[in-house]
């Protein structure tokens, strides 16, 4: 058999196949190949070239073909795999479903959230009391957070809050990217479970113990500070648990496969923790909106109060009333 | 397939819905690192375009709240960009960012399939963990410990290096693999100009038929032959040369190298219902050993 007279008939059609792959590159459109390709003239031409080279593949061995060439086929259907079966864009009704009906379940079944929200809650108030009782503890905040810190922070909120809207609208700025980064960085440690744990309980403790020293009397700024945290307060900070709640779920996968392969046991915990995400991302957005557009408003502090009980409130339905088990039907992918 | 039987490769195989198994070649760290590289140098590059446009455009429009809110949206976007960068390109440009395009790799389903956002966005989170542990240089950490962080990436070479598929903890974790995916394609078939190759592949028996291992054998011999000396060709030849010589009843001073190539050329390239080659000056010549009372055997 005369291997180069063969390659010299199918060469065309793989070279047809190329030029096309290279066209669709970018935008995913066989017409920058030429005229005749528009539309689904092209797409029928580049299926039918696609599926050629893959019977040439498969009727490679059978022909003895060098293995040079058998490389090229390889690397030739690759190409043409990835054209045709192309990244998936964003899906909306599955984003819905996704937060309002995995990530409750999954947040109200998982220990991990339980775990992560004690930690950081738990620190949280823990060091608020702390550092609030002036008389019991009169050096815990300075030797937390530093007195250089706390002065800092003191004079960051001592413009009033209605008088000076540039001052706090980049704050907010800061802020966002701040916590938010805080609450990444957590879901991406958390797959080492230390990191995450260091992390999250360092900033439970430094932000309570900052709440508790602004919420002395004796201290200046006092109002203009809970002016503008109230208000983004309970989704930010739930939102940092939620976050390193999903990266330890990530974590306990890692190291706990519970009979599984390693890769096997990530793989379904990255499953189950990318709804815990997603919930994360939805509060991060939200406490940024309300962070960029109320917090440093000029707005009555009743309102923001409001804004505050009615996001906890909203929070708890979510976690509690959509999260709570309803029967196997619509579970979750669960735990062993 | 037998996990031992596997070549000791960087080749993964994948099955495609047409029932096509085909290979890929995974990304190397040594490939992966450069394009990481070039993703910082153009996230900066985004951000301090970003930041110059900003700057100018208040200057433009003189009102003094638009500074802060500048300022506002200015870190936003900084921290939208140096965190979703690689997801948002990942996902709208089929698993590349620049870096990738620019050294030939990138993201896909362990499955063969295109990576989705959902997948994009885990791995590129998960980055940071790969990056640790961070380091400081020993003479700026006594100065200014929290600012010069250079991460070591430890963790993410471990997680490569023991991973037969060679994924980081974030590709782990979000079922994905780095490939490579080069742009420079051309077909090689080894190229046969020696005039001694034809008439020699004539005198092979017709009824030696070439297994599929000789012939796998045979066409990598002839397409690497350009990078060996004659010496070391010889060297590599003769033990498949000489049981073959014997078995032909050929005379034993053939050119091992020239018996490969006629092999290769029976194999691949002559047709079976083609007339005999024009020999030229070579008419009349033979290798058999039971011909060289005839002729004068021409020296090869």
């Amino acid at each position: 058999m005369n291997i180069a007279k063969l390659l010299e008939k199918r060469r065309s059609n793989w070279d047809e196949l190329e030029r096309l792959c290279e066209a669709m590159e970018v935008r995913g459109k066989t017409v920058k190949a030429g005229e005749q390709y528009r539309g689904a003239k092209g797409i029928v031409r580049f299926a039918t070239l696609y599926r050629g080279v893959c019977a040439d593949l498969a009727l490679a061995d059978a022909y003895h073909l060098p293995p040079a060439t058998v490389t090229y086929l390889h690397r030739l259907v690759a190409r043409a795999h990835n054209q045709l079966y192309r990244s998936g864009k964003f899906s909306p009704v599955g984003f819905f479903d996704l937060i309002f009906r995995d990530a409750p379940q999954q947040i109200f079944a998982d220990p991990c959230v339980r775990v992560a929200t004690i930690v950081f809650f738990g620190l949280f108030a823990l060091s608020m009391y702390l550092g609030y009782q002036q008389s019991l503890f009169p050096d815990f905040a300075d030797n937390v957070v530093g007195s250089e810190q706390l002065s800092a922070l003191e004079q960051m909120y001592d413009q009033r809050i209605d008088g000076s809207l540039d001052h706090y609208v980049s704050m907010s700025g800061y802020y966002i990217m701040h916590n938010t980064g805080i609450g990444l960085q957590c879901f991406a440690y958390g797959i080492l479970l230390i990191p995450c744990l260091y992390i999250l309980a360092y900033n439970g403790v430094a932000l309570g113990t900052m709440f508790g020293y602004m919420a002395r009397e004796d201290v200046g700024g006092s109002d203009n500070f809970f002016h503008f945290v109230t208000a983004h307060g309970p989704f930010e900070l739930t939102a940092i648990a939620l976050s390193a709640a999903a990266g330890l779920r990530l974590g306990v996968g890692l190291f706990h496969t519970a009979g599984l392969t390693r890769m096997d046991s990530m793989r379904r915990s990255a499953h189950r923790s990318v709804p815990i995400m997603a919930a994360a991302a939805t509060l991060f957005v939200l406490a940024a909106f309300t962070e960029g557009f109320l917090s440093p408003s000029p707005a009555p502090y009743l309102l923001k109060a409001g804004w505050a009980i009615m996001s906890s409130a909203l929070i708890s339905f979510y976690f509690v009333v959509l999260g709570f088990p309803r029967g196997p039907r619509r579970s979750p992918v669960r735990g062993t | 397939m037998n996990f031992l039987s596997r070549p000791l490769d960087t080749t993964i195989e994948v099955v495609t819905p047409e029932n096509i198994a085909f290979e890929y070649q995974l990304a190397g760290p040594f490939r992966r690192l450069p394009a990481y590289l070039v993703d910082v140098l153009v996230r900066y590059g985004i951000i301090v375009v970003l930041v110059i446009t900003l700057i100018f455009v208040v200057g433009m429009i003189d009102i003094d709240v638009l500074g802060a809110f500048a300022i506002g949206a200015g870190l936003v976007s900084y921290f939208l960009i140096s965190w979703f960068y690689g997801a948002a390109m990942e996902t709208y440009f089929n698993g590349r960012t620049v870096g990738k395009w620019m050294f030939g790799i990138r993201v896909i389903d362990v499955d063969g399939c295109p990576i989705t956002g959902r997948r994009a966005i885990i791995r590129n989170l998960l980055r940071i963990a790969d990056l640790a542990p961070m380091s400081a240089l020993p003479s700026v950490a006594m100065e200014m410990p929290p600012v010069l962080f250079i991460p070591t990436g430890i963790i993410g070479l471990i997680s490569v290096i023991c991973t037969r598929r060679m994924q980081r903890l974030g590709d782990i974790a979000a079922g994905t693999m780095v490939i490579v995916d080069e742009k420079t394609w051309r077909l090689p078939v080894a190229k046969i100009d020696d005039p001694r190759v034809a008439p020699l592949a004539s005198f092979i028996p017709g009824d030696y038929l070439v297994s599929r291992n000789m012939a796998r054998t045979l066409a990598i011999y002839a397409e690497r032959r350009h990078y060996l000396t004659p010496g070391r060709r010889a060297e590599i030849a003769r033990h498949l040369a000489i049981p073959l010589i014997e078995r032909f009843d050929f005379v034993s001073d053939v050119d091992f190298d020239l018996l490969m190539l006629a092999l290769y050329y029976r194999t691949f390239l002559a047709d079976p219902s083609q007339e005999p080659a024009n020999l030229g000056p070579l008419a009349g010549y033979s290798p058999l050993r039971r011909d060289q009372n005839r002729t004068v055997s021409i020296p090869t």
